[in-house]
C-alpha cells in the first residue's frame, strides 16, 4: 500500500533534475530547489505515511486477539500449537513477555553502554589518530553483521564460553537473587543473550558518542588542561557534561534496537512465559521479538493475530524510549551543543 | 586518576573476541540419485507435464519432498515444487486462504479449519499421508550406553516428576538395573512443531494418569528447568552436548553418534516405524468423501513387539475439487508418484525416514482418483 508513493517519490524525482550544474543561470538552479524541495519534503512525509500504515496495520490485526474472549476462543485454545493455551487474556499472555523484553535489554545496556562509551573515548580523545580511524571502522563494521550470524556465534562461542562463569558465579554469588537457581549445562542463558544483545547495540551507542565527543569544543578542552586537570579530569569536566544529552539517546538508541532484537535472542536463550531475574538458568523471560519467531509459523490465524498485537505493544514501547530520548536530549541540550549542530544550520 | 586505561583495554579486549569469532555454515545437501527400479512410479510419470506447484507448512517433510521432487523431476523435467517449509500451522492457514495448491500438515485440518477451507473450495478438503517418520527419545547419559523407557517413565520425565537418572522407574524399566544420580534436563522445541503433537499422543494414549496435560500439543508445558531450542536440529544438537539431557527429537534430525532409547523395548528403525503404522494406523475421515486422516491406536501398537511405539505421520492436504484442470492434473500426478514405492523411497533416502506401508498408499491412490 505504501509501496506506491516510495517509488513514485524515488523513481519520478531524478529524471526531472536535469538542471545544468555549475555556474548555471538563476532560473535553472530554482527548478532544481523546487523539485529538491519536493523530494525532500515527499521523502518526510513517506516516513510519517509508512509510519502510520503500520500503525494502522497493527492495530487492525490485533484488535480481535486483545478483544477476544480468550478462555471462550476455540482457536486460542488450539492444543495443536499450544502456545495461547491456559491463558485467560491478552494482557495475562502478553505481560511476562513484555517484562523478558525489557529485562533482557536492560541487562544488554548494563553490560554493552559501558563499553561502548569507552570504546568510543578511546576513539575520540586516546588512541593515535591511525589506530582510531581503523578502530571506528571496524565498530561500525559490526553493525553489519547479520543477527542470525550473532545467534550462531552466541551457540558456538558464547555459550561454552560462558559455562565456568555461569558455575562460578552462581556457587560464589548464589544468594543473590540474580545469579540463584539451576545453572543451564548447555548455556542457554539469559546472560548469554544478553552479552551478545550488548555486542550487537555497541555499535550504535559508539558511533553516536564518538561523533558527539568529538564535538566537544577544544577551546573547553584547552582551558581545562591548561588549569592542570590530567586527561581524565578534562574528559570529566569539559567532555561528559558536554556530551552527555548525546550518550543518553545514543544509548536509548541501542535500547531501541535491543528491544526488537529477535533472531539471536530466539536462537541462544531458553525462552519461558515466565517473570524471572534468574540469568544463570534454562528459565528465562521470553523477548515479544523471539517469541514471534518462534511461534508464527505454527500459528492459526486467531493466534497469528495475538502475536501481532504483541508486536503492537513491541512498537508503542519502541515509540515510547525513542520520544523519551528524544525529551532527555531536548531538555538537557546546553546551550554550546545548538551552535554547533551543523544540520541546523543547512536548514 | 587513571581508570580510563581499564575501560580502553577492556574495549580492546572485545575487539579482539570479536575479530577472532568466525561464522560457521553448514551446507552439503545434493540430489539424490533416484534408483528406478519400479515400472510404476517413475515410469508411470507423464514427462510431457509442466508448472509450478506451489506448496508450504511442515518443516519436517521438507526433505522428503525435496526427495520426492528430485526425482519426479528428472522424468517431468518441466515441474519445479516450491515447498516453503513455514510451519503446519502456517501451511494450513494459507491453504484455507486459497493461495497454496497443497498444504504439508502434520496434523490434519481440523473442524474448524475444514469449514474454513470448504468455503474457499466448494468440494471440501482431503488430508493425505505423504510422509512417515518416527520421533525418537535421544538422551545424553554416559553410564548408559543401552537404554529403555516405558510410556508413563517418559511422562513423568517430560512433566518434571522425575528428575534424576537414578529414579527407580528408569531402573525398573532397564531390568532393574540403577543408573549413578544425575540430574535431567528435559530439552525441548520452543517453536510447535508436529514432533511434540505427535509424542503427546502417544504419551496421553499410553501414560495416562501420568501424562495430565493430554494430547495433541505442539509445545511441551513448561517445567522448571526444561532447556527450550529453536528447531529440531537445535534440540538434537543440545541434548548430545548437555550431560544428562534427554528429549524428543525427529528421527530425521538425528545426528550420527546420537544415542537413542528404546521405547516400550522397542528399538527405533525405519523398519519399527513401518510395522507401527500398518499395525497401529486407523483413519477416521472428515467429512469430505475420500479423506485418509486418521490417528495410531497406540494400544494396538504395544501390543505388536516388533512396533515403535512413537510414529510420527504427515500429511499433504489438498482441494477434492480443484479449480484449474490444468493444476489438479499436475498435483494429482505429483502426489501420486509420491504414494509409489519409487517416490517413497526417494523421499525416505533423502530424509532419512521411513517408508509407508502398501496398505496406506493403495488407499491414498483410490483417493487421489476421486480428486476432481
Amino acid at each position: 500500500m505504501t509501496a506506491t508513493p516510495a517509488a513514485a517519490a524515488n523513481g519520478g524525482g531524478p529524471r526531472n533534475t536535469g538542471a545544468p550544474t555549475g555556474l548555471a543561470a538563476m532560473k535553472v538552479s530554482k527548478v532544481g530547489d523546487r523539485v529538491f524541495l519536493g523530494l525532500s519534503s515527499g521523502a518526510a512525509w513517506l516516513i510519517m505515511v509508512v509510519l502510520a500504515g503500520v500503525a494502522i496495520f497493527l492495530v487492525i490485526q490485533a484488535a480481535p486477539a486483545i478483544a477476544a474472549n480468550w478462555t471462550q476462543n476455540t482457536a486460542l485454545q488450539d492444543r495443536t500449537s499450544g502456545f495461547t493455551l491456559g491463558y485467560d487474556n491478552f494482557w495475562q499472555y502478553v505481560s511476562p513477555l513484555l517484562f523478558g523484553t525489557i529485562w533482557a535489554s536492560f541487562l544488554a545496556l548494563l553490560l554493552g553502554a559501558p563499553v561502548a562509551v569507552g570504546i568510543a573515548l578511546f576513539i575520540s580523545h586516546y588512541a593515535p589518530r591511525r589506530v582510531s580511524g581503523v578502530l571506528g571502522y571496524l565498530v561500525d563494521l559490526l553493525a553489519a553483521v547479520p543477527s542470525v550470524v550473532f545467534g550462531l556465534w552466541g551457540i558456538v562461542v558464547i555459550r561454552p564460553f560462558l559455562g565456568p562463569l555461569n558455575e562460578f558465579l552462581n556457587s560464589s554469588f548464589g544468594w543473590i537473587p540474580l545469579f540463584s537457581g539451576d545453572v543451564a549445562k548447555g548455556g542457554s542463558t539469559l546472560l548469554a543473550g544478553a552479552v551478545v544483545l550488548a555486542v550487537m547495540i555497541l555499535p550504535i551507542i559508539t558511533s553516536i558518542s564518538r561523533e558527539i565527543f568529538l564535538q566537544t569544543p577544544s577551546l573547553h578542552e584547552e582551558a581545562a588542561l591548561a588549569l592542570g586537570a590530567t586527561r581524565w579530569e578534562m574528559i570529566r569536566l569539559a567532555v561528559f557534561p558536554y556530551a552527555r544529552s548525546g550518550i543518553i539517546s545514543s544509548i536509548l538508541l541501542g535500547l531501541g534496537r535491543a528491544l526488537g532484537e529477535t533472531m539471536a535472542i530466539a536462537m541462544i536463550v531458553s525462552p519461558k512465559l515466565i517473570i524471572s531475574f534468574q540469568v544463570l538458568t534454562n528459565d528465562n523471560p521470553a523477548t515479544i521479538a523471539s517469541n514471534i519467531a518462534n511461534k508464527f509459523g505454527g500459528a492459526n490465524q486467531t493466534q497469528a493475530d495475538a502475536l501481532i498485537a504483541t508486536g503492537l505493544l513491541l512498537f508503542v514501547v519502541s515509540f515510547a524510549v525513542n520520544f523519551v530520548a528524544r525529551w532527555i536530549v531536548g531538555r538537557t541540550s546546553a546551550t554550546p551543543r545548538r551552535r554547533r549542530i551543523p544540520i541546523r544550520k543547512a536548514a | 586518576m587513571k581508570i580510563s586505561r581499564a575501560g580502553s583495554i577492556a574495549a580492546f579486549a572485545l575487539i579482539g573476541t570479536l575479530a577472532l569469532a568466525g561464522c560457521s555454515a553448514t551446507s552439503g545437501t545434493d540430489t539424490p540419485s533416484a534408483a528406478p527400479t519400479s515400472k510404476v512410479g517413475l515410469d508411470a510419470i507423464d514427462a510431457s507435464l509442466t508448472g509450478t506447484i506451489t506448496a508450504a507448512g511442515s518443516s519436517a517433510q521438507v526433505a522428503a519432498q525435496t526427495g520426492y521432487s528430485a526425482a519426479f523431476a528428472s522424468v517431468a523435467t518441466g515441474v519445479t515444487l516450491n515447498y516453503n517449509p513455514e510451519g503446519s500451522g502456517g501451511g494450513r492457514k494459507d491453504f484455507i486462504a486459497g493461495s497454496l495448491d497443497f498444504a504439508g500438515s502434520d496434523a490434519p485440518l481440523s473442524a474448524d479449519e475444514l469449514a474454513q477451507a470448504t468455503a474457499t473450495f466448494p468440494g471440501g478438503a482431503l488430508d493425505i499421508p505423504v510422509y512417515l517418520d518416527g520421533v525418537a527419545i535421544q538422551y545424553n547419559d554416559k553410564d548408559a550406553s543401552t537404554l529403555n523407557l516405558s510410556a508413563s517413565t517418559l511422562a513423568k520425565i517430560f512433566a518434571g516428576k522425575i528428575t534424576d537418572w537414578s529414579d527407580p522407574a528408569i531402573a525398573t524399566d532397564n531390568n532393574g538395573k540403577a543408573l549413578p544420580a544425575k540430574k535431567i534436563t528435559v530439552v525441548t522445541r520452543s517453536d510447535s512443531s508436529g514432533t511434540m503433537q505427535n509424542l503427546t499422543n502417544y504419551l496421553a494414549g499410553e501414560a495416562g494418569s501420568d501424562w495430565p496435560a493430554g494430547p495433541n500439543l505442539g509445545t511441551l508445558p513448561q517445567i522448571t528447568g526444561m532447556d527450550l531450542q529453536k528447531g529440531g536440529a537445535a534440540v538434537a544438537t543440545e541434548i548430545a552436548a548437555v550431560d544428562g539431557a534427554i528429549g524428543g527429537v525427529d528421527h530425521s534430525a538425528l545426528t550420527s553418534g546420537a544415542t537413542v532409547a528404546s521405547v516400550d523395548g522397542v528399538k527405533l528403525s525405519n523398519d519399527a516405524i513401518g510395522e507401527a503404522m500398518a499395525t497401529g494406523f486407523s483413519i477416521k475421515p472428515n467429512t469430505t468423501p475420500g479423506d485418509l486422516s486418521g490417528g495410531f491406536d497406540y494400544a494396538k501398537i504395544k501390543a505388536d513387539t516388533k512396533a515403535y511405539p512413537i510414529p510420527l505421520v504427515s500429511y499433504a492436504i489438498i482441494p477434492a475439487q480443484f479449480k484449474d484442470a490444468a493444476k489438479k492434473k499436475l498435483v494429482v500426478a505429483y502426489l501420486e508418484f509420491i504414494a509409489s514405492a519409487d517416490g517413497q523411497k526417494a523421499g525416505a533416502t533423502k530424509a532419512n525416514s521411513a517408508e509407508l506401508p502398501d496398505a496406506i498408499l493403495k488407499q491414498v491412490v483410490a483417493t487421489l482418483a476421486t480428486v476432481k
